[in-house]
């Protein structure tokens, strides 16, 4: 008896895991679908003794000849239902609310959504169920902004008058000046959809906002660089749609001309250091084709005591107002350097 | 029958049985374990679509009915590029290898030792140059449609602020300074793409060498030049970056952008200067 339990217990260890429980539709008695006998769920081996004299007989049979397989279904035909043929479940009923699905036909692929329920998701979303009246694109490949664009790259250019202060001389001379100036600035802007709208199937840019960096001009061959964030509103989505544009971002000191009183012979541009200071402004333009654009700029003073005073600068700022387009136009390319090049004949820097 | 005969009985039982596991899936599971390991995909020429990659940057953009109507190009193909993206003039996100040129400025800070004088700012201007390929997407045998890892060499050319030192006793009457500062650099360049859109994002990770001038000490000298910038396709992008040389250290923080966009800001503004008389 005892060869006979452990017999059993082996074969029973042997058994094929029970199959996961199908998952039935919900109107259809379980009773109805065709499952394989499951021995398993029948005799555990958890059961203990009393199971296992139960089925002693056809183990010690199946060890003669050892048939895993069908021992088992002979075993188990008595407490699970005779397997019949599988009955369908009742189709669901069509959903009330008019949202359907159909198949195509002759598609042979999965379910498709027709015009109804596209319509009727768009309404319960609050999307346009008209497209747009829009069909012409950007112009340029996107490298003239327009809110018919995903993610873009301009170059813009910048011609401002510019009103220039200076906050006193470290070496203490005590002057305050302020003047009047030209300001030019080319700036690379990449503009990052940050807020997209919908209309029809098509896709338009609400606000962008990405990195941009570029040079700034002013007389005296005073050069900074910059570098920061622009960000642009869409007021629309036509090509010439009203804009509002903000920007900011450090700047830094490139190069000047040397001072005229510095005793050094012909001016001569030259690499200048300073230290960080920033600039920012908002413009109210159309389309990609440019902006009125009204700003400031402040430069932080170089004058901590360890610096040599030859070598410290003074504090100092702007006030600018201007217009700023893309360079592709041509007109605010010209524009910025002809203001580039009057202010560095011009203006002279006190 | 004794209890040793039993065991082996038992014994006999158990190694005869059948596993849970198809014969054939066994002989093919340790070529799906090494597949699995190294993630690779055997793809024809003619078809080049792979969708093993997984994970939180490399899934494929879910499927959508909308779009911009500027869509820059239909499909894969990279802009400005040879042979559907064999070769880019503008690195893109399904670039075999591409050309690297761009222009950047930067700011920060010119560190030298603490005897040899104060931290003054440094601000600069570099052209660089190079090329960048992808090595999962080109090698022969087993090709992927898109890979995340870029490598190549880069070259770059600096004009930044000059220099300040004067002896450990602050005595400024020993104060030397230059005008400028030139750097020439070599270096390795690492790149990790984030993602499979147009214009994707990739961080750029650059190790390699600076020849520069050395304070004002009229000493040209290698030191080390390491760079983490984050770009957008090859458009542009952000980027942190260090020259390490004998007692002068320069970190700056930058913007760069491709040459396309680069070039006519240079024009610009050399031509403002020329017209100007600033040159």
């Amino acid at each position: 008896m005892n060869l006979s339990l452990i017999l059993t217990t082996g074969l029973l260890a042997l058994q094929p895991a029970a199959e996961p429980e199908l998952q039935r539709p919900s109107g259809a008695p379980a009773q109805d679908v065709a499952e394989p006998a499951a021995p398993a769920e029948a005799v555990a081996p958890a059961e203990g003794e009393a199971v296992a004299e139960d089925v002693a007989a056809p183990a010690e049979a199946t060890a003669a000849a050892p048939d895993t397989a069908a021992a088992p279904a002979e075993e188990t035909t008595e407490v699970a239902p005779e397997p019949t043929e599988p009955v369908p479940a009742e189709p669901a009923p069509p959903a009330t609310d008019g949202e359907r699905y159909v198949v195509s036909a002759g598609a042979g692929g999965p379910p498709f959504y027709d015009d109804a329920d596209t319509a009727a998701l768009r309404a319960r979303h609050g999307i346009e169920i008209e497209a747009t009246d829009r069909t012409e694109g950007p112009r340029w490949r996107c490298l003239i902004a327009d809110p018919a664009c995903g993610r873009s790259f301009e170059v813009n250019a910048l011609a401002a008058y510019t009103y220039r202060g200076r906050q006193g001389r470290v070496d203490g001379m005590g002057e305050d000046p302020r003047w009047s100036s030209g300001r030019a600035q080319y700036d690379f802007w990449m503009n990052l959809p940050v807020m997209k709208e919908i209309a029809g199937d098509k896709l338009f840019s609400r606000m962008t906002l990405g990195p941009k960096g570029g040079l700034i001009f002013s007389d005296g061959g005073s050069t900074w660089g910059n570098l920061g964030m622009a960000f642009r509103y869409w007021m629309g989505r036509g090509r010439w749609a009203p804009t509002i544009e903000f920007s900011s971002a450090l700047t830094f000191k490139i190069g000047e001309r040397e001072l005229k009183d510095a005793g050094l012979g012909e001016p001569k541009w030259k690499m200048t250091r300073g230290p960080l200071g920033f600039t920012a402004d908002v413009g109210f333009g159309l389309g990609g084709f440019g902006a009125i654009v009204l700003g400031g700029q402040y430069d932080s003073p170089l004058a901590r005591e360890e610096i040599p005073d030859q070598y410290r600068t003074s504090a100092g700022g702007a006030f600018f107002i201007g217009f700023r387009g893309n360079i592709l136009w041509g007109g605010p390319a010209a524009a910025a350097v002809a203001t580039h090049a009057i202010t560095q004949r011009t203006v002279e820097a006190p | 029958m004794s209890a040793s005969v039993s065991v082996f009985v038992l014994s006999s039982l158990l190694a005869a049985a059948p596993s849970d596991a198809p014969a054939d899936a066994q002989a093919d599971a340790p070529t799906d374990d090494a597949a699995a390991e190294n993630d690779l995909v055997e793809v024809s020429e003619a078809d080049e679509e792979d969708k093993d990659e997984y994970g939180p940057f490399f899934e494929d953009e879910a499927p959508s009915d909308l779009q911009y109507l500027g869509r820059a190009r239909p499909g894969r193909l990279p802009v400005l590029s040879l042979g559907e993206g064999a070769f880019c003039f503008v690195e893109g996100t399904y670039c075999k290898a591409s050309m690297i040129l761009s222009a950047d400025i930067g700011a920060g800070i010119r560190a030298p030792a603490s005897d040899e004088g104060p931290d003054v700012p440094y601000a600069q201007f570099t052209f660089r140059g190079g090329v960048a390929i992808r090595p999962s997407m080109i090698r022969p045998r087993k090709r992927k449609a898109w890979g995340s890892w870029g490598v190549g060499v880069v070259s770059s050319w600096s004009k930044g602020t000059g220099a300040v030192s004067f002896g450990a006793d602050d005595d400024f009457d020993d104060a030397k300074s230059t005008d400028d500062t030139t750097v020439f650099r070599v270096a390795a360049i690492n790149q990790m793409w984030l993602s499979k859109r147009n214009h994707a994002a990739h961080l750029d990770f650059t190790f390699g060498g600076a020849r520069s001038d050395v304070l004002t000490s009229g000493v040209t000298l290698w030191g080390t030049h390491a760079e983490v910038g984050m770009g957008f396709g090859g458009w542009g992008g952000l980027f942190l970056s260090g020259d390490f040389l004998d007692r002068d250290t320069r970190v700056v923080l930058g913007f760069r952008g491709h040459g396309i966009a680069a070039g006519p800001i240079v024009a610009m503004a050399l031509a403002g200067l020329a017209a100007g008389g600033a040159l």
